[in-house]
């Protein structure tokens, strides 16, 4: 099958089929670490958990009382029978009922998805930006005051605890000069939020003319984005620099060189483009970090996104709803895992071989 | 020869794992990297700092840091309490100094257990391969899916809290990239001329890859070491502030940044702030020592 489409279509060089096999061969792999995923938070949770009853029933049920909790839970049959249940209500998309909200925790995590959306994305702009562009410079100005400033910097933001990070930030910022708002989530208190668009309240004021609501949303937003974005810029900056250091020592660069090209367009044009392979899949890490809402950054400031709610039910030993939003996280780790890695595969033409 | 030189290269540049990447990147980063030669007497000096500090504190701390009323409460830092006082009157700096006792104290664990077992691991799966390997491997991918920090609390609060189970479990979250840096080291060393020597006079295989093969890539393995103990401490101490595994009380770094959360947004940023400023020091010691072997490493090829 893969021979008789060769040649015939062809995008930018290369076969479509072995694309095609990548992509196949790439979601069985998916399919296999989910799959492996899913198996394993059962475990813990079924095999290892504490007895869900001591949370659900009153204090002084009788024996008979907790029996009939556990068979409501569906906690009576034998672990196999529970696994099939289990994965039979996945691949519905039902992830269980919180103990906590005593709602379907798929719909919860919907619900607050956009909160942590909208904080991931612009931290991951401002981080990704922030982290290559310092990157590259340090790397074009190998060894100047800049370079080893960023050495230090990095390091320190590679250290930084961000619950610290967040605290200080609130602080100096909220506390000693009042410049920004408090830890109140995504809008002042009693603040009503723009009609829901795209659930990125920026963009709703915009869009819906809630103007009243933007500055703000605004306003919230700064000391999260900023804490969360201090997770993606220091890696993706070291990263970024060691990546362009070598292509700039490489034998390419050096031909261009002796070719007298200028200094930037060896810089932007040849280097640049190398190096910023590597990059890409260190962004993986970090997309699905960000995306899977930083429990402890959305707790600081009391940012109602998933990652809030994963602490709470922490906290609150709310089984089903810590379990889903593992799920959530690790899958779309693999997912976005799998799709950088394919980019990768499409950017790099030495490796599709 | 292009082929040849991607099969090479694949299991460093496509790692999966996420610090793993970071650390297999460094030999090929690094080679080409101009390193300040300072990172590695830095580094050492600033553990060594902590260390000493964190030894006296077991002596002598200027009050106890469990004491409360041992001065003013929620003071500035004055001469007679460096770093102030809380909110019940403890002094912040006998505090600060003995919490960083016990995180020295954890990480270091942490670290130890993580490299032992994850490079004994590794080199067997790597020396024997088979389905061992092929089973780590797919092992590692499911565990390095899950959100790091949240594994380790989802676990904690599955196997509850306790010094005992917060190191096992901590420990978990380095061991696949010792597995996976331990492996690779063995793959590429063991078909070397030493390594067949080795095993051409006689040597059992365990004795080949204890004896011969190991000691050669003690280096790097100690540099991840160094480089993920810097993680590990952000992991403790996030533990210990959000109360889940280590005693909210408890005299440790995060457990005072969260005591001490609820003054700071009154105005008193003493209490949380050196606590912080511990764990950045620490972290940053570790860091640098990491880089320091590592790139000690790359100037010598």
């Amino acid at each position: 099958m893969a021979v008789e489409t060769t040649g015939l279509l062809s995008l930018r060089g290369f076969a479509v089929p072995g694309f095609v096999r990548q992509v196949r061969r790439r979601l069985a792999g998916a399919f296999l670490v989910v799959f492996g995923v899913v198996t394993l938070t059962f475990l813990f949770t079924r095999v290892f958990a504490a007895d869900p009853t001591t949370l659900l029933a009153p204090p002084n049920a009788t024996a008979a009382e907790r029996a009939a909790v556990r068979s409501r839970l569906g906690l009576g049959d034998p672990l196999p029978v529970q696994y099939f249940h289990y994965l039979g209500d996945l691949l519905h998309g039902n992830l269980g009922t919180s103990y906590l909200t005593g709602r379907p925790v798929t719909s919860d995590l919907l619900e607050r998805l956009p909160a942590t959306a909208e904080l991931a994305t612009y931290a991951l702009i401002l981080g990704i930006l922030g982290g290559v562009t310092a990157g590259v410079l340090a790397a074009v100005f190998e060894g100047s005051i800049f370079d080893r400033m960023l050495r230090v910097v990095t390091s320190a933001g590679l250290a930084l605890p961000q619950f610290w990070v967040a605290l200080m930030l609130l602080w100096f910022f909220f506390v000693k000069f009042g410049l920004l708002p408090g830890p109140t989530g995504r809008l002042p208190i009693g603040m009503a939020p723009p009609p829901t668009v795209t659930g990125f309240y920026l963009i709703d004021s915009v869009v819906t003319g809630h103007l009243s609501d933007f500055g703000p949303a605004l306003a919230q937003l700064c000391l999260p984005v900023l804490t969360l974005s201090s997770g993606v810029w220091a890696p993706l900056a070291r990263g970024a620099r060691s990546a362009m250091v070598l292509a700039l020592k490489s034998d390419y660069v050096r031909t261009a060189r002796a070719l007298g090209l200028s200094r930037r367009r060896i810089w932007f044009v040849y280097a640049l483009r190398n190096a910023l392979l590597p990059v890409i899949t260190m962004l993986a890490g970090a997309v699905a970090w960000a995306f899977s809402g930083s429990v402890l950054v959305e707790g600081a400031f009391g940012w109602p996104g998933v990652g809030h709610y994963a602490l709470s039910a922490l906290e609150g030993s709310d089984f089903p709803a810590v379990e889903g939003f593992v799920l959530y996280a690790s899958i779309l780790y693999v997912i976005v895992y799998q799709l950088l890695d394919l980019a990768y595969y499409l950017a790099d033409p030495r490796i599709r071989s | 020869m292009t082929r040849v030189l991607d099969q090479t290269v694949e299991p460093v540049g496509r790692n999966r794992s996420r610090v793993g990447r970071i650390a297999s990147a460094l030999p090929i980063g690094v080679r080409g990297i101009r390193t300040s030669t300072a990172a590695l007497p830095t580094g050492l000096s600033v553990l060594g700092f902590l260390v000493l500090i964190s030894l006296t504190s077991a002596l002598w701390t200027p009050y106890s840091p469990t004491a409360t009323g041992t001065g003013p409460v929620s003071a500035a830092p004055t001469g007679a309490h460096w770093f102030g006082t809380d909110s019940v009157g403890s002094d912040v700096f006998s505090r600060t100094v003995a919490a960083g006792r016990t995180d020295v104290l954890y990480t270091l664990t942490v670290v130890a257990i993580a490299l032992l077992v994850g490079s004994v691991w590794g080199a067997i799966v790597g020396y024997f391969g088979g389905w061992l390997e092929w089973a780590t491997l797919r092992l590692l991918e499911v565990v390095q899916a899950f959100p790091a920090l949240l594994m380790v609390l989802f676990i904690i609060s599955i196997v509850g809290p306790g010094t005992i189970n917060v190191i096992l479990v901590a420990a978990i979250i380095p061991l696949p990239d010792f597995v996976r840096l331990a492996r690779a080291e063995v793959l590429t060393k063991k078909n070397w001329q030493f390594a067949e020597a080795a095993r051409m006079v006689g040597n059992r295989p365990m004795v080949v890859l204890f004896k011969h093969l190991m000691p050669n890539s003690l280096r790097p393995l100690l540099a991840y070491a160094s480089i993920s103990a810097a993680w590990v401490v952000g992991s403790i101490a996030a533990l210990g502030y959000i109360g889940l595994g280590i005693q909210p009380d408890a005299v440790e770094w995060g457990s005072m940044i969260a005591r001490g959360q609820s003054d700071v947004m009154a105005g008193d940023w003493w209490e949380s702030f050196f606590p912080g400023i511990g764990i950045l020091l620490l972290a940053i010691g570790f860091q640098l020592v990491g880089d320091g072997l590592s790139s000690h490493r790359g100037e010598e090829r």
